[in-house]
């Protein structure tokens, strides 16, 4: 039997498929040639043309900058052919108390408050929290929220900033973009075919993956991007899913894509996010359209109710006569993810390794990251493959349980008490012991750096002082303690004033996304 | 700020150009764009680098004379000391526009900036005659602005072919003066050597036919023109220093 793992096969072609065959091709030169010499990497992806993909995710991370230019795609080319716009965070509403006041929003920006690996501004900030919000007083990014301003102007190269930034994007583009360029530049074969059988080898491996119009497609790792179903871990190896709705409640989504009433309609800079009686709604502008949807909990709140729910969302943001034109999609999930990800020689990778609601977008990340860590950790042979699995396996649990805490962190701190679905969220049986340890330790220290566990922590503590100072979290610090605080207090109070200074700056001088994104199709970004 | 009016022997009849040059009519520039098809004059003179512009991104050739805003080291007294002067600066306070209902019947229209300090009634060189014909000076004038255009359209085969190439890259120029003090120049950009020299055959021949080649050659030369700029500023310096003394 040969040993060596250069057959890659990925079973399933919507965007983790694709996105997860461009970054594994852009680490490994494939050969022209599938029958040329034993040594050549050979990446094959087989995609059924009669299932259609389901598009999760129009909300990515920052890291998706460096993923897409680690591909090798332009992100000129990304913006006119994604129909892509800046998401630079998340804005809520209405998670604090529910009564639609307008201070009960606050925002969640990608860019880590102003020196946040040398000062600690959280602490300082309780004493103005009186003056301005967590956000504003450490960032420049969330005042760009409100005026749907940009994070870069037409002059900065493509994939640098002024202030640090994701994409809203549309899925279906998205993984039509990565399928020519996967093809035509990095060399990765399409298979447009139906997969009829999975067949074994002595050891329990997947030897090939049989078909209806290819024949046998035989490889040494199979990539499982098959979505829900899992066709390969679930379905074939039998690895269960392991649900996490005892901690995160929401089970369903109506999803929508609204027009604008004018082409000239701003964009916004940031997923919106409002709650409601059991769930919440995302706002997503992109520059065609806004994808609007509600997630909610089926045990909470009834379909119907939901949609009322949504539709008034519609009525109110974008008018009665798009409302009534929209036709809604449902999807039902079991928010959780599989017990293990890599099992003999099959790795799981985007939904079929498991889903969760989208509140902090984490469904591509993971895709990305997943994806780097095969690329990166391949194994050189069959022998070392299940230490790598196990290792895969470990760490990939520890960010599900880490992604686990940070979304019901957003739900722990409401004072909403006006349904069952809010009253229950606090309850401790519902908040992974992990997080409540957080909370007992945070009422007495702001989270900071030194708190997270590991170098590549998927949330960085900046995004837990976010949630927790943006929903009016209070610290109980005892000023006398330390020696440095006098000196830290004060250069605190000059962080707030640059940063200040620089809001008013940005603010003067970055387009609109609308401007921005115009000027993008006009002439693009340059590269350097 | 611009004001620019169509050009008419109606309106204009008795408007002057002044000629002279100095800070007080506009010539307080750090730097100035200019067209490949004069890198040969310009690089006798001036460093050439590149600049984005800020509306839209793309790349300009400029032609560098200070090393501070408002800043023109080759502005004194007798006005602007140099053999050779950018035609972007020398077409002031003109414009060129084409209009018409095709491409072939396209009619060269020249605006003027009549917010220009160049502008007056008093001095200077008139644009018509009395029987409203242009002047041999607005003669001259049109001549020029017709070879910008020329110079425009040129230029942006020129900048796309050096994007492609991937040829422009980003610099920091940093100067130390007699006196120690230190100035940084940033968001210019230079031709990267290195990649021109790795150029291909088929590459160079295709920027020799369409007459870029020398144009880049001729950038890469006027780096040497930096040493001069120094100079004319250390100058300054001493020449503020006495000044101060005395």
């Amino acid at each position: 039997m040969k040993n060596t793992i250069n057959r890659i096969v990925i079973v399933g072609g919507g965007t983790a498929g694709w996105l997860s065959a461009g970054i594994i091709a852009a680490e490994h030169y494939i050969a022209d040639n599938l029958s040329s010499k034993d040594h050549n990497f050979h990446l094959v992806l087989i995609e059924s043309p009669d299932i259609p993909t389901i598009g999760v995710g129009e909300g990515t991370w920052p890291s998706m900058r460096s993923t897409l230019k680690k591909i090798g795609i332009s992100e000129t080319d990304f913006f006119r052919q994604c129909s892509a716009s800046f998401k630079q965070g998340t804005e809520f509403h209405n998670w604090g108390n529910g009564k639609n006041t307008k201070d009960d929003s606050y925002t969640h920006p990608f860019t880590v408050p102003h020196d946040f690996h040398e000062t600690n501004l959280a602490p300082h900030w309780q004493k103005i929290s009186d003056k301005v919000n967590f956000a504003n007083a450490v960032n420049p990014q969330s005042a760009l929220f409100d005026s749907q301003q940009a994070p870069k102007n037409i002059a900065t190269p493509e994939y640098a900033f002024h202030v640090n930034y994701g994409y809203h994007l549309d899925a279906g583009k998205f993984a039509e973009l990565l399928r020519q360029h996967c093809i035509n530049k990095l060399g990765v074969k399409h298979i447009s075919a139906n997969m009829t059988a999975i067949n074994s080898s002595e050891n329990g491996d997947i030897a090939s993956i049989s078909t209806d119009s290819h024949g046998d497609i035989c490889g040494d790792l199979f990539i499982d991007c098959s979505g829900s179903k899992a066709l390969l871990l679930g379905e074939h190896y039998g690895i269960p899913l392991i649900s996490k709705s005892q901690y995160l409640f929401n089970n369903s989504a109506l999803a929508a894509q609204v027009p604008y009433q004018s082409v000239d309609d701003p964009i916004q800079s940031a997923t919106l996010s409002t709650a409601q009686t059991a769930g919440w709604i995302w706002d997503i502008g992109l520059p065609t359209r806004r994808g609007i949807g509600h997630i909610y909990s089926s045990d909470y709140n009834t379909e119907e109710n939901a949609r009322a729910e949504l539709i008034s969302y519609i009525e109110k943001t974008a008018g009665k006569d798009a409302a009534a034109e929209t036709t809604i999609r449902k999807i039902t999930f079991d928010p959780g993810h599989r017990e293990k990800f890599w099992h003999k020689n099959c790795v799981a990778i985007g939904m079929s390794s498991g889903f969760i609601e989208p509140l902090e977008a984490s469904a591509l990340v993971l895709v990305e990251l997943s994806a780097a860590m095969i690329a990166e950790q391949l194994p050189a042979n069959r022998k070392i493959m299940d230490l790598v699995a196990k290792r895969f396996n470990e760490k990939f649990l520890y960010r599900w349980d880490r992604i686990v805490d940070f979304l019901k962190l957003h739900y722990v701190l409401t004072k909403r008490t006006d349904s069952q679905y809010w009253i229950d969220n606090c309850q401790p049986t519902s908040i992974p012991q992990s997080l409540q340890e957080l909370l007992e330790i945070w009422q007495y220290q702001p989270p900071w750096y030194r708190d997270t566990q590991h170098a590549d922590e998927m949330f960085p503590s900046a995004s837990f002082q976010y949630i927790l100072y943006g929903m009016n979290f209070k610290t109980d610090l005892d000023p006398s303690l330390k020696r440095t605080d006098r000196e830290t207090a004060k250069k605190a109070m000059s962080l707030f004033t640059e940063n200040a200074k620089r809001t008013e700056k940005l603010l003067n001088s970055m387009p609109t996304n609308r401007e921005l994104i115009n000027k993008i199709y006009k002439y693009g970004f340059q590269k350097i | 700020m611009s004001n620019y009016t169509v050009l008419s022997p109606a309106a204009h009849k008795n408007t002057r150009i002044v000629t002279e040059r100095g800070e007080a009519l506009g010539d307080d520039i750090q730097y100035s764009l200019t067209y490949p098809l004069e890198f040969r004059n310009i690089q006798s003179c001036y460093p050439i680098f590149f600049s984005k512009n800020a509306e839209t991104g793309e790349f300009l050739p400029i032609a560098l004379f200070g090393f501070e805003k408002n800043e023109n080291l080759f502005l004194d007294d007798s006005g602007w000391d140099a053999t050779y002067i950018p035609m972007m600066v020398e077409r002031e306070p003109f414009l060129i526009g084409y209009q018409g209902a095709s491409e072939d019947e396209l009619k060269p229209i020249v605006s003027i900036d009549m917010d220009s300090p160049k502008i007056s009634e008093e001095k200077g060189q008139l644009l018509f005659d009395n029987d409203s014909q242009p002047t041999d000076f607005l003669k001259s004038v049109m001549s020029r602005l017709e070879s910008l255009h020329q110079g425009h359209e040129h230029n942006k085969g020129f900048i796309a072919a050096l994007t492609e190439a991937e040829l422009i890259e980003p610099f920091t120029l940093e100067i130390t003066l007699d006196n120690g003090s230190t100035h940084k120049l940033m968001g210019f950009y230079t031709i990267n050597e290195e990649k021109l020299h790795e150029l291909e055959g088929s590459t160079l021949e295709d920027f020799n036919k369409k007459g870029f080649l020398q144009p880049i050659y001729m950038a890469v030369a006027s780096y040497a023109r930096i040493r001069a700029l120094i100079d004319k500023k250390n100058a300054l310096e001493n020449a503020k220093k006495v000044a101060d003394y005395l």
